[in-house]
């Protein structure tokens, strides 16, 4: 039986604590009397996967069982979530690419022909024939890939989109017309964080700029408290909006699966386990990797982490209707990932790591740093956010992985030319946003080479819009002062030296949080 | 008068004009370009140490209008002097110490036998006062007393000589031995630019070898006849024609020693120009003249102008008998010598007192002299150059990066500071070393004839400067005052100045941007691009063996790229022997996108699209092959790239169907393009990071440098060009790996 999640309050027993910070970590002596959340242990997983597999599609939740929804001549769509999920990468194979096996399987008993295969990275970049083979597998890439039945979603491609109206609060849909005209759409997604699936997944993940751009906003993101919770995000509601009127247009069966909290394999499967309970051999570990970081060059150390393939285990699979699929898959990942935490704290501690959902195979730069601890770890609540309002938010990341100029093209020219004139989410929205998503170049790169779309870095600062406005101080320790400053941030050299230029805003003795993540965790805040 | 646009000349025309009543002064001009001799004059006598004399007689043109009279010419070709001159002063000579061995003949010798003809066809009892110098007594030592220099040389045959080597020595430079030499010597340094490149390089060090022949001509014939250089060489012969004509007309020589600036008059410190010690001076104020090859106790001989000037006035007032000329040594060595140690000590109390700023760096550190002798001071200044050769050998052949660029720009610094010094310590080791005391007899008798009231006026007692007040209160700060506004000037502007590239302004239409690929827009070179494309279509064991082949290659390869661009790549695109080019088109969009595109400056592709934004035609040339441009493609309006040869079939020959653009071509192609398009290239930008790049930068008005090898380096910071550094991101993209398979 695998423990809960808890909040541990450090004394002086307490042994300096990992802290994730790029491609490395620190161990730090955080201050008595802080809160550090650490997630529950791993579930049990699965015991038969492709049982479970077929047991999803063959029971569903509110709808048809798959195979009676087959029929020849059909027309098939199969999407599936890009690589940003999960993080890591899993090892193979991958569960999406296991099921996709087994919806295939089904489709050719029922004599389905017109089968595609489409990858749902709405406005991320393309991945690489080696990227889609280790998600759908060997056997499904070869049958698929050469014929040029299993791609990348091209948002930008005008002939092969299909605009299915608005909704009632006139917000554009717009999705894939492939997806669109098809008999059947299944989705095969990772639930990774609460924030995925449900209709997020077609209504976004297959979606053009004109449709995102209802919900990517800064308006929308300040007011999803938070995201992570789709009854109280704004970018969900309009979502779920969307994915309402998809669902009258086009049949959807969602298939949503759920995994354990298994980030880390051996030998690394201490930065998995509370500091007071390593063995003498994750001692050793740890000091050996901490040393061997110490000295490696930048490029070896990314390497080494970006090598990581994580031995997730499924925790469960779910089918059927979008939002009952949905509810189902919620819970578990709840029960994986939820701790209840008492009441907010001055100060909020979280430590970026190397990985977010955009940089796999790729360099974390500045923006993904901060899109990652102040969008994605901050908004890792229900309720409430950890950090009080006009609090102070202290992360970890040097901020010097730079920009890698052939997935993130745009995303140099966002950071030397427009966070140059303003940070401010709502400014850059309105003056920016529209030039960089209609420029030819970026739109060029978008679907020719394997660049993120030229707005994309606009949304991953939206993602932080929401704590930007909630908190009075942002510092980053252990960063590269002058990235940190063009960001619109302080840096510090140590947790001390933070605490002491948050003084101003939250006092000399605050109440202090750390959420110790990865693993994964959502902080229930009472 | 002549020589009135001179230190000593100018001078003496306001002494006369302010303190001699009555005098009329007529002033022998050359016109300069189109300002004729009246309008120089009107120009010099707006200068402030003039102010009080115009004022008084209404303005300059009724200053010149009571007092000057105008005699337009050359002393090469003399005009008719006016009737009614009581005496002429010659102040005009060369007061290089290196001059050519033609000029200095023509203007200390030629120019004062005509213009003494003039003089004896003006009049018989018209007085000549010649300005000559001390120093004509050449390494003759100790004490040199008033009277002719005693010299064995056949004036006429010296006369002869000198005026003919200016034809012997180009003629010899256009032979085949040194046009050779140079040649070599040009074309290694800038075959890669091209051969028109070279030519003009070569040409221009035919132009600096005569010139150097001639200055060595003469300083040789000078050292061999007992002078120390070519000016007093031929100072000493033109006394000679001076004595010639004292044989029948009144005639005297003043022989200063080393004119500094005013005691008191127009006001102390006043001084034009860089004379003899300032370089020196300033030098050691900013910390450049670590030792000085003199010895400790070596007489400096130093005459503030206004003592020289007022000297000239009294010799004119007096003006001596028929049949031998009168000599006067205006100096100070006899009666108040000063040495160079205590030149030495009043220099540096004086910085000590008043540093220069070196930039935002505090004062500058003193050097301490400790007068070693010649002999240690030149030790280490060879030492230097030796160091400074074997330095510059090895930046010219590294690889180029940031700390290549940063050295050479430290080395470039450091070969001023050697030029400054060798050059200096060339021309001064001589008077260093000249242990010649000037006897000033003549002179002192001649002041204290004077009323007492005309010596208060016109004080030329040498003995009477402290050299202590003169130096740190009036010479140095009178000539650091200039430098102290310049650096000022330079700091401003420092601050001022913007780092990196001025943005576009979109108005002006037919602007082209020409960019160059390799190394300027993106991280990569043509060998590797092969690799990239080669390496896919093998297998593991075969990529291993073509690597090393290529591996092998390298030397080759490096020798080849060193000597001519076009050579180069020849060589490379032969390896393409036998590749379909449909392959190569579907490989570079398959993978080389991908390797082309990670390779990208971001800064490089900010600014191609900054170029279009602002309405300017995009150009890339480059010497790649065409299917490795593809990713660009849509950042250019035009692309000119090297076309692979095909045979019927499809197949690559190895050979490129037209000649690779590379170094002059790129040039001429653009001017071809410029005509066609109608694009104004003065207003036209060029990106190019290397050397064999120049005719490219240098065809269009706004050239950048990116991230140049040493010598473009060198070049666009010698010619102002912008040097930018567009790097590529080193990004760890692994998934890229060419030897490793995806």
């Amino acid at each position: 039986m695998s423990r809960p999640g808890f909040v541990l309050e450090v004394d002086d027993r307490t042994p300096p604590l990992v802290v994730h910070e790029g491609l490395g970590f620190r161990l730090e002596s955080f201050p008595l009397g802080t809160r550090v959340v650490y997630p529950p242990e791993s579930l049990p997983t699965v015991p038969d996967v492709d049982e479970a597999i077929r047991e999803a599609l063959l029971h569903p939740v509110d709808a048809e069982p798959l195979p009676s929804l087959l029929f020849s001549g059909m027309r098939l769509t199969i999407a599936f979530d890009d690589l940003s999920l999960p993080l890591p990468s899993m090892k193979s194979p991958d569960i999406r690419g296991r099921i996709i096996e087994h919806v295939l399987t089904l489709a050719a008993e029922a004599g389905v022909d017109d089968v595609e295969i489409v990858a749902a990275n709405a406005l991320h970049r393309r991945m690489t024939a080696g990227e889609l083979k280790h998600i759908v597998g060997e056997r499904v890439f070869r049958s698929f890939f050469p014929q040029g039945q299993l791609y990348n979603f091209d948002a930008e491609d005008r002939d092969n989109l299909a605009h299915l109206g608005t909704t009632e609060q006139g917000e554009d849909i717009e999705i894939s017309k492939r997806a669109a005209e098809s008999d059947l759409l299944v989705y095969v997604n990772v639930n990774l964080v609460a924030m995925d699936g449900g209709h997020k997944s077609v209504g976004i993940g297959l979606a053009s700029y004109k449709s995102l751009r209802h919900h990517h906003n800064p308006q929308t993101m300040v007011h999803s408290r938070s995201f992570m919770d789709h009854k109280k995000s704004a970018m969900h509601h309009s979502a779920w909006r969307i994915g309402r009127i998809i669902k009258d247009t086009v049949k959807v069966f969602q298939i949503e699966t759920t995994l354990d909290n298994n980030v880390f394999g051996k030998p690394y499967d201490f930065l998995m386990k509370r500091e007071w309970e390593w063995s003498v051999r994750d001692q050793a570990s740890m000091l050996a990797m901490k040393r061997g970081l110490s000295v490696a060059p930048q490029k070896l150390r990314h390497k080494l982490f970006h090598d990581l393939r994580a031995p997730y285990g499924l925790t469960g699979i779910s089918a059927g209707e979008v939002e009952a699929v949905h509810e189902q898959t919620l819970e578990r990942v709840h029960r994986q990932q939820l701790v209840e935490v008492q009441g907010q704290s001055d100060v909020l501690v979280l430590g970026v790591p190397y990985l977010g959902p955009y940089n796999v195979n790729s360099s974390m730069n500045p923006i993904l740093a901060t899109c990652m601890g102040l969008g994605y770890y901050f908004n890792s609540y229900r309720h409430q956010p950890v950090v009080r309002k006009g609090g102070a938010v202290i992360l970890y990341h040097p901020l010097n992985e730079g920009f890698n100029q052939l997935h993130h093209p745009s995303y140099v020219d966002f950071y030397e030319e427009v966070l140059a004139e303003s940070t401010d989410p709502a400014v850059i929205s309105a003056k920016y946003e529209k030039q960089f998503a209609e420029d030819e170049w970026y739109r060029h790169l978008y679907r020719t080479s394997h660049a993120y779309h030229g707005v994309h870095p606009f949304y991953m600062w939206y993602w932080a819009a929401h704590a930007m406005d909630h908190v009075d101080e942002v510092i980053w320790v252990g960063a590269d002062r002058k990235v940190a400053s063009r960001l619109g941030f302080r840096a510090a050299t140590t947790l001390q030296d933070a605490l002491e230029m948050a003084s101003g805003t939250v006092g000399s003795s605050p109440s202090i949080t750390y959420l110790h993540n990865p693993p994964h965790l959502l902080a229930d805040v009472r | 008068m002549t020589g009135v646009t001179g230190f000593v000349g100018e001078a003496l025309l306001h002494r006369m004009l302010s303190e001699v009543p009555g005098v009329r002064v007529t002033l022998l001009v050359r016109p300069k370009g189109s300002t004729r001799g009246t309008a120089r004059i009107a120009a010099l006598l707006k200068k402030p140490i003039f102010a009080e004399v115009v004022e008084a007689s209404g303005g300059i043109e009724a200053l010149m209008a009571a007092r000057i009279g105008v005699l337009e010419g050359d002393l090469a070709d003399t005009p008719e002097l006016p009737a009614g001159l009581d005496a002429v002063v010659h102040c005009a000579g060369d007061v290089s110490f290196d001059p050519p061995v033609d000029e200095g003949f023509r203007t200390n010798v030629v120019g004062t036998r005509e213009l003494l003809a003039r003089v004896r066809d003006a009049g018989p009892d018209l007085h000549y006062v010649h300005i000559s110098t001390a120093y004509v007594a050449g390494r003759r030592r100790g004490s040199i007393p008033e009277g002719p220099v005693d010299l064995e040389v056949d004036l006429e045959a010296e006369l002869a000589w000198g005026l003919s080597q200016r034809r012997a020595i180009e003629d010899r430079s256009r032979s085949a031995e040194v046009l050779t030499a140079e040649r070599k010597k040009a074309e290694k340094a800038h075959s890669r630019a091209g051969a028109l490149t070279a030519a003009a390089a070569t040409e221009a060090a035919r132009k600096e070898w005569v010139k150097n022949e001639l200055v060595a001509a003469g300083a040789e014939r000078a050292r061999s006849l007992g002078w120390t250089d070519c000016y007093t060489f031929t100072k000493a012969l033109g006394e000679r024609v001076v004595e010639e004509h004292a044989r029948t007309h009144r005639a005297s020589i003043v022989r200063p020693s080393i004119i500094e600036s005013a005691l008191t008059t127009p006001h102390p410190g006043w001084i034009e120009g860089f004379k003899m010690a300032e370089p020196l001076i300033l030098a050691y104020g900013r910390g450049e003249l670590p030792e000085f090859p003199a010895a400790a106790d070596t007489i400096v001989d130093i005459v503030p102008v206004d003592h020289v000037v007022a000297a000239i006035v009294a010799v004119l007032a007096h003006p001596p008998q028929v049949g031998r000329a009168a000599y006067f040594h205006v100096s100070s060595g006899d009666r108040q010598p000063l040495t160079f140690h205590q030149l030495y000590e009043n220099v540096r109390a004086y910085f000590d007192r008043h540093p220069f700023q070196a930039g935002d760096r505090g004062a500058t550190r003193l050097p301490e002299w400790r007068f070693p002798g010649a002999h240690a001071v030149e030790r280490v200044l060879s030492s230097g150059e030796r160091a400074y050769q074997v330095a510059d050998f090895l930046i010219s052949h590294a690889p180029r990066s940031d700390r290549a660029r940063d050295l050479a720009r430290r080395l470039e610094q450091q070969r001023r500071r050697l030029e400054f010094l060798r050059r200096y310590l060339d021309i001064y080791a001589e008077y260093t070393q000249a242990e010649l005391r000037f006897h000033d007899g003549n002179t002192l008798a001649l002041f204290r004839s004077l009323s007492e009231a005309d010596q208060a006026r016109f004080a030329f007692d040498t003995s009477v400067v402290d050299w202590k007040v003169y130096l740190q209160d009036i010479h140095c700060p009178a000539v650091t005052a200039p430098i102290r506004r310049l650096d000022e000037v330079r700091a401003a502007r420092r601050k001022a100045a913007t780092p990196g590239l001025r943005p576009l302004s979109p108005e002006k239409p037919a602007v082209a941007a020409f960019f160059d690929m390799d190394g300027t827009l993106l991280s990569s070179n043509v060998i590797e691009t092969y690799l990239w494309v080669r390496l896919r279509e093998l297998s593991g064991a075969e990529r291993l063996a073509e690597l090393g082949r290529v591996v092998g290659k390298v030397p080759a390869l490096v020798q080849a790229e060193r000597r001519e661009r076009s050579a180069f790549l020849r060589t490379v695109y032969r390896d393409y022997e036998g590749a379909r080019r449909a392959d190569l088109d579907q490989i570079a969009d398959d993978h080389l996108t991908d390797h082309v595109l990670s390779r990208l400056s971001p800064a490089a592709v900010r600014r191609i699209r900054e170029h279009r934004r602002a309405g300017h035609r995009t150009v890339l040339i480059t010497g790649a092959i065409r299917p490795l441009t593809r990713p660009l493609r849509t950042l250019f309006d035009h692309i000119e790239a090297a076309e692979l040869a095909v045979d019927e079939r499809g197949i690559c020959t190895g050979y490129l169907s037209s000649s690779p653009l590379v170094g002059e071509s790129r040039a001429a192609w653009m001017a071809s393009y410029a005509a066609e398009h109608g694009i104004d290239m003065a207003a036209s930008f060029a990106y190019a990071d290397s050397h064999s790049d120049l005719p490219l930068l240098a065809a269009v008005g706004n050239p950048v440098a990116v991230r140049p090898d040493v010598t473009l380096f060198r070049h666009a910071r010698k010619h102002h060009w912008k040097i930018v550094d567009w790097k590529s991101s080193g990004s760890s993209v692994r998934s890229l790996d060419p030897a490793g398979g995806l």
